[in-house]
């Protein structure tokens, strides 16, 4: 098939199209009304749940902080609360940026050079939480150990089955850690290969 | 385009919500077609496409009162479908549910020819294997826009618009001989 014959073919099916109506004015006014399909507002919604179990949390360090009473153990309580800050209010942020991207007065190429930096600036951040979060188990672990229970988690004496619990803890975050990188590597991957085609 | 819409779009002053109405109307039926292409090429299910109908609506909906008449409404509204399509969020691939234009498009229609939906069929196949940029600029080509408004929507230069389009029907040509 030539570039030719499509053209035909595609002109033929608009002028078959044009004769096919199938909207009624109610349903076009329907689709004015709302967006009852906006995926962006599903993500930010369940963003903003979790933001505020993140900030919960984070009141709940606060206010018990004082129980730290090592260094390293307040250092932990530190990194925690940190990251119950700063992850759920940087995501909300580049969310809202994509959000509120502006289609209307750009251009095809100014959208998909504009859209894909918003979402490299996401997934980015996604990475980087993939990977804190391998951090901040531990940490949350030796905080939440010593606010509940008084115990030390780096001190404390474990036999077999919690080291054999640590482990496959551990496998199972690395294996987690992994796959979310990829699956954000390879996204990333897609918008920069488009980037590059519209240089 | 009706002179109804044409009026209320150069008219800036009339703030006649029903006749806004009425114009908004008259022009998505007489574009229904055009997004209905967009929304079959962007999109590879049903349901998925619907939502980028609904999305292109809208979003030429909120547009409607800042389009201005210096440009052509129908560059306005290719601008906005695609850039629509290129800023939504594709949902995950469901089974049993993908977009056939067999049944969506032409079965309705008198002229209806099985064989002529296969090769049609065979287009949107071919175009959906192109990346997204050229994506855009194939099916502004079968459109038949010419290269000074491909790079109007799309704002690459007409040169640039030529060059990518002579590449995108090197790439069509291998796929075609490739099947």
């Amino acid at each position: 098939m030539e570039i030719e014959e499509m053209k035909a073919l595609w002109s033929d099916m608009s002028n078959q199209l044009d004769q096919q109506k199938k909207l009624t004015n109610d349903i076009i006014m329907q689709m004015t009304q709302e967006k009852y399909t906006n995926k962006f507002k599903t993500l930010a919604n369940y963003e903003t749940i979790g933001a505020f179990v993140c900030f919960a949390i984070l009141i709940f360090l606060i206010l018990n902080i004082h129980k730290l009473d090592t260094w390293y153990l307040l250092g932990c309580g530190i990194v925690t609360m940190v990251f119950m800050f700063v992850f759920p209010v940087l995501t909300l942020r580049y969310l809202r940026k994509i959000k509120q991207f502006e289609i209307v007065n750009k251009n095809y190429k100014e959208v998909l050079v504009g859209f894909h930096k918003a979402k490299a600036n996401l997934l980015n951040l996604q990475k980087v939480g993939v990977f804190a979060s391998f951090i901040v188990i531990f940490t949350s672990a030796a905080v939440f150990a010593k606010i509940f229970d008084d115990k030390d988690f780096f001190m404390v004496e474990r036999g077999v089955k919690e080291y054999l619990f640590l482990a496959f803890t551990l496998v199972l975050v690395f294996f987690f850690s992994r796959w979310g990188f990829r699956v954000y590597q390879k996204v990333a991957n897609a918008a920069e290969a488009v980037l590059k085609e519209l240089e | 385009m009706t002179k109804l819409v044409v009026s209320v779009l150069i008219s800036r002053n009339n703030k006649n919500k029903m006749q806004k109405e009425e114009a908004f109307v008259e022009l998505i039926k007489q574009n229904e077609g055009l997004i209905f292409k967009i929304t079959t090429m962007y999109t590879d299910h049903y349901d998925d496409q619907q939502d980028l109908y609904q999305d292109i609506v809208y979003q030429l909906w909120k547009s409607f009162d800042s389009f201005r008449s210096e440009s052509k409404i129908s560059t306005w509204m290719y601008r906005i479908a695609l850039n629509t399509a290129l800023t939504r969020i594709r949902k995950k691939k469901r089974f049993g549910n993908s977009v056939s234009i067999d049944q969506v498009i032409l079965k309705q229609t008198e002229n209806y020819n099985q064989e002529f939906e296969e090769r049609l069929k065979l287009v949107y196949a071919h175009v959906r294997k192109l990346n997204v940029v050229e994506k855009g600029l194939i099916f502004l080509l079968l459109e038949g826009k010419k290269y000074e408004e491909i790079a109007e929507i799309t704002g690459l230069s007409p040169t640039n618009v030529g060059t990518k389009i002579s590449r995108i029907k090197q790439k069509l040509k291998q796929q075609i001989v490739k099947k």
